[in-house]
């Protein structure tokens, strides 16, 4: 089977935190509520029973527990939901299994727990090293928490641990930046995912700039740390990716990969987007309707629509999309098909097609402007 | 039926003082329309009106009165525009009428346009019945209406009457009082046929509906008619009245108000204005008061997408039909290609119109900053008028400049007289006089050129005298002024649109605004843009906008692709919005950017 006919992803969404960051629009909330997460904790592993026999599954699959913040969820619940996916034949012998946590919210019994339950990777919000700038994100942890997350998650057991990271964000400087970097590098983190911050709208952070209570850096000044982001940590032994991660070898994110690859993957909880090769299947991101069992919209994907985000997907990644694959899962020639966009492309530097012409990805100027390259294809 | 029964009349207010709801109420009182009738009635006239509370076309009703004399009178109820730019039209509905309703707000008292209104009135000779509306607001100050009624008018006030539109309050009396104080039409059914036309509609089954107010003779279906501005000949194929609803009926008599449709495929052939006659028997002379409307304001259509040419030609000749006041030719334009330049009435009409455009026949467009028509005498003894600023002449071959100029009433409260006269002198206002309408409120009149109206005296009216002022101006004519063109250069290259005729004076510090603008509105692109304004070959101001430094989304989250694809999308549709000039892309607010800068200085 190929593997664009399995699922090769599972993605498990925990709605809670400790308290929702200002730049923030996830399906999340904060909760504390002990019943609330157990019932949710339920629902979920009844659609996990419900819907894993819907497509088939590569026993290879990865994991990832994503939010919102699973480690606020106790631990007997993370439990019952592995569990859950166990027997549903959804966890066998994975890729990767991840659960990210907030630096706040653990302990060393949790982190060994998460390990024992099968967890081989980890993911931090660290977001910044600085506490001035972690308060200004409305973040519930401190720079020495992140540090101290880091070593127990060692102690643990975890050798792969990923740190997300932000820039662009109010009251940040092209120093402060470089600082946090600069210190994960040393903490020994060998995987970063290092975001340009994104102001969506309705966020508290929205609403603050609109009325001048924070201001974001210039644009300059975000180009500038930019540039700084994609050199240092290059130079630091991290190769570039995809546009926003960094990883030294063979640390690289199985997980992200399979959407960046745009392979069929099951997202399960609260607002979770599914794919299976053919459609896009979103669960409500309403508690309430979550809890009373909606069904989720079904959108069926034309060929268009799929061939134009496998492309920008797969642009995403210094792999770039792979031709012969393309042609072989879509029975279409992209170079045909995009010629004129492809040959733009390229005449202005953005994207080069290796010379076996196996592949087309970006160059660094390209991943640069990546939008004015992905809206081509759309 | 005889005229001694019929009553034409208009309400004429300032804008926001209630005429719509007078009116409302008059034909609800009359019992012409019910309660849900009128709601539905409301939503068949022009979304565009509804939305900014103004009339823009005028419109006929036919109410039947029972008097308390006992008798069954027909009002004619005929509104009109309430705007500045549509004074011609509303002086042609006011001739077709013997009496007015005077609506004033008895929480404002008179404004700018309730003197315009009632000048006009006058000039009609119209029979003028003050109404004071508004007297159940707990700030209404009735005596004070009736004080300047009297003083500012000269109209006696004791018979004013205190109504409540809204309430229904003193509708009675003013029904009265149009039976008893507005004449009878007295035309004379021997004469030839002459018939006012005061406002005209475009159908599509009918052809052109004309509304006419019959002054002498009689009009009915199979009469062969004559348009005495045009000399069109048509036979009429149709006439009736408004009930609202328009209804046939087999003749309209001397007196009567309704509409006769004849087969007119082009309202230019049948002008607002004009005197219809019999083709057979007709009238020695016209109607007086004829004359062509001519557009004061002008800017470029441009579609925003090469390929809507045709459609917006299309378009354009389709609201003709209904608008003989719009005049369009072609123009090519270097920076935007293919377009067309248009004459409007004044500011809102082009507003109107151009909604129109966008919202009817769906297109997307870019309209360059409005601008008047310049009078140009050369050097060699020849006169041009120009109406589009790319095309002023080299300042070598030009002898002098004219342009338009306004008379403009200002009514105020006393405190605001000093920044009202320092606005009006800095937009080149020559002072004419000021009059004190009582205690508190002081009436200024100005010449201003028409351009500065254009470009933003009201606002700044508005915001110097925290609201209280009003405005109405008419043209006066022109007068020379010393001006020079400004033009605009993006990456070194002029771009004709963004081209502007200002004073020399203020041509410097104009052009750093402008070029100060357009680095904000201009988004980042590739690579680096000087933005330069110059006069011929002197630049005078400069700017630059920054290369974009990065333009990609960071997150992919959860799997949430489609989020991402939107949000592209969007990217994408962001940038069929803008106009690509040259290398540069430029977004539609940046042909406007003369018209929005701020002064603070």
């Amino acid at each position: 089977m190929n593997n664009w006919e399995q699922i090769q992803g599972i993605y498990i969404h925990i709605p809670f935190c400790l308290q929702k960051c200002l730049y923030c629009d996830f399906a999340s909330f904060p909760q504390q509520d002990r019943e609330t997460m157990a019932k949710y904790t339920d629902n979920l592993c009844q659609e996990i029973q419900q819907r894993a026999l819907s497509f088939p599954v590569n026993p290879q699959a990865t994991i990832y527990f994503g939010g919102g913040t699973p480690s606020v969820l106790p631990l007997e619940d993370i439990a019952k939901i592995v569990g859950t996916l166990k027997n549903n034949g959804l966890w066998q012998k994975p890729l990767e299994a991840t659960i990210e946590a907030n630096p706040g919210t653990i302990s060393l019994e949790s982190l060994s727990t998460y390990r024992q339950l099968g967890f081989d990777r980890i993911s931090f919000g660290i977001q910044s090293m600085q506490d001035e700038e972690l308060r200004a994100m409305g973040r519930v942890h401190t720079s020495l928490q992140a540090r101290e997350a880091i070593k127990l998650a060692g102690e643990a057991g975890f050798s792969r641990i990923s740190a997300d990271l932000i820039y662009g964000y109010p009251s940040q400087t092209l120093k402060s930046v470089t600082d946090s970097l600069q210190t994960l590098v040393l903490q020994g983190i060998k995987h970063m995912s290092v975001y340009g911050l994104v102001v969506e709208e309705g966020t508290p952070l929205c609403n603050y700039l609109d009325v001048g209570k924070l201001i974001l850096p210039s644009e300059d000044d975000s180009g500038d740390m930019y540039d700084c982001v994609t050199k240092y940590l290059p130079q630091q032994g991290y190769k570039r990716y995809e546009i926003s991660n960094y990883a030294c070898i063979g640390e690289e994110s199985r997980h992200n990969l399979v959407y960046w690859q745009y392979l069929p993957y099951l997202g399960l909880g609260l607002s979770a987007c599914s794919f299976d090769g053919q459609a896009r299947i979103t669960n409500s991101n309403n508690i309430e309707e979550y809890l009373q069992g909606k069904t989720p919209e079904t959108e069926k994907l034309d060929i268009e629509t799929r061939l134009a985000e496998y492309i920008f997907m797969g642009l995403r990644t210094s792999y770039g999309v792979n031709l012969a694959v393309a042609e072989e899962r879509f029975a279409i020639d992209i170079r045909e098909i995009y010629k004129k966009e492809i040959s733009e492309c390229q005449s202005k530097g953005f994207m080069e097609i290796d010379r076996l012409q196996r592949t087309m990805h970006l160059t660094d100027f390209g991943m640069k402007f990546g939008n004015q390259v992905f809206e081509k294809f759309l | 039926m005889s005229q001694e029964t019929i009553r034409n009349f208009s309400i004429i207010a300032h804008i926001d003082h209630g005429k719509s709801t007078l009116a409302d109420r008059l034909i609800e009182t009359t019992g012409t329309l019910s309660k849900r009738e009128m709601e539905e009635q409301i939503l068949d006239s022009l979304d565009l009106e509804r939305e900014r509370g103004i009339t823009i076309k005028a419109q006929a009703v036919r109410l039947e009165y029972q008097a308390k004399d006992g008798k069954e009178y027909m009002l004619n109820l005929i509104d009109t525009p309430g705007h500045v730019d549509f004074t011609y039209e509303v002086s042609s509905a006011l001739q077709a009428c013997e009496g007015a309703l005077l609506v004033i707000d008895a929480t404002q008292g008179i404004e700018a346009q309730t003197l315009a209104n009632v000048y006009l009135a006058m000039e009609h000779d119209l029979a003028i019945i003050p109404v004071i509306n508004k007297v159940d607001l707990p700030s209404a100050d009735p005596e004070r209406v009736k004080h300047e009624i009297e003083e500012i008018l000269g109209i006696d006030a004791s018979e004013a009457i205190l109504c409540s539109a809204k309430t229904g309050m003193g509708i009675d009396e003013v029904l009265e009082a149009i039976v008893q104080r507005i004449p009878a039409p007295h035309g004379d059914c021997s004469k030839p046929l002459q018939a006012l036309v005061f406002d005209s509609k475009f159908d599509a089954y009918k052809g052109v509906v004309l509304y006419v107010r019959v002054i002498n003779g009689n009009i009915r279906k199979g009469m062969r008619i004559k348009m005495m501005a045009t000399g069109k000949v048509f036979e009429v194929t149709e006439v009736g009245c408004f009930v609202p609803k328009p209804v046939s009926i087999d003749i309209l008599e001397e007196g009567q108000v309704g509409f006769l449709a004849a087969g007119i495929k082009n309202v230019r052939d049948a002008r607002v204005g004009d005197t219809v006659t019999n083709n057979d028997n007709p009238a020695d002379i016209p109607l007086p008061g004829y004359r062509k409307a001519t557009p004061m304001v002008y800017c470029g259509l441009y579609p925003l997408d090469n390929s809507d040419y045709d459609n917006l030609r299309d378009a354009l000749e389709k609201l003709q039909l209904n608008d003989a006041s719009l005049v369009f030719e072609p123009e090519t334009s270097v920076a935007l290609g293919f377009g067309f330049r248009c004459g409007f009435l004044g500011l809102l009409h082009m507003d109107v119109m151009k909604e129109r455009l966008e919202r009817e026949y769906n297109l997307s467009l870019l309209t360059t900053a409005p601008n008047v028509i310049y009078e140009v005498f050369r050097t060699n003894g020849t006169v041009e008028m120009v109406d589009n600023p790319s095309l002023f002449p080299d300042p070598t071959v030009i002898d002098h400049v004219e342009e338009p100029f306004v008379n403009a009433t200002i009514i105020v409260p006393k405190d605001y007289v000093g920044a009202v006269m320092e606005l009006s002198q800095e937009k080149r206002g020559e002072y004419d006089n000021m009059t004190y309408l009582d205690e508190s409120r002081v009436m200024i009149h100005y010449s201003l050129p028409l351009s500065e109206i254009i470009y933003d005296y009201f606002d700044k009216l508005k915001s110097c005298s925290r609201g209280y002022a009003s405005l109405d101006y008419e043209l006066h004519g022109y007068k020379p002024s010393n001006l020079v063109k400004v033009d605009i250069l993006l990456n070194g290259e002029p771009v004709d649109a963004l081209s502007a005729i200002v004073h020399r004076e203020r041509a410097t510090y104009r052009g750093r605004q402008l070029v100060e603008k357009l680095r904000g509105l201009i988004p980042r692109q590739m690579f680096e843009i000087p933005v330069q304004a110059a006069i011929g070959n002197k630049v005078i101001a400069r700017e630059t906008v920054s290369a974009m430094r990065k333009d990609v989304l960071a997150k992919c989250y959860g799997g949430d692709i489609s989020r991402k694809h939107k949000l592209l999308e969007k990217q994408k549709e962001g940038k069929k919005r803008m106009k690509q000039v040259g290398t540069v892309e430029l977004p539609q607010e940046a042909f406007m950017a003369i018209l929005k800068m701020d002064d603070n200085k």
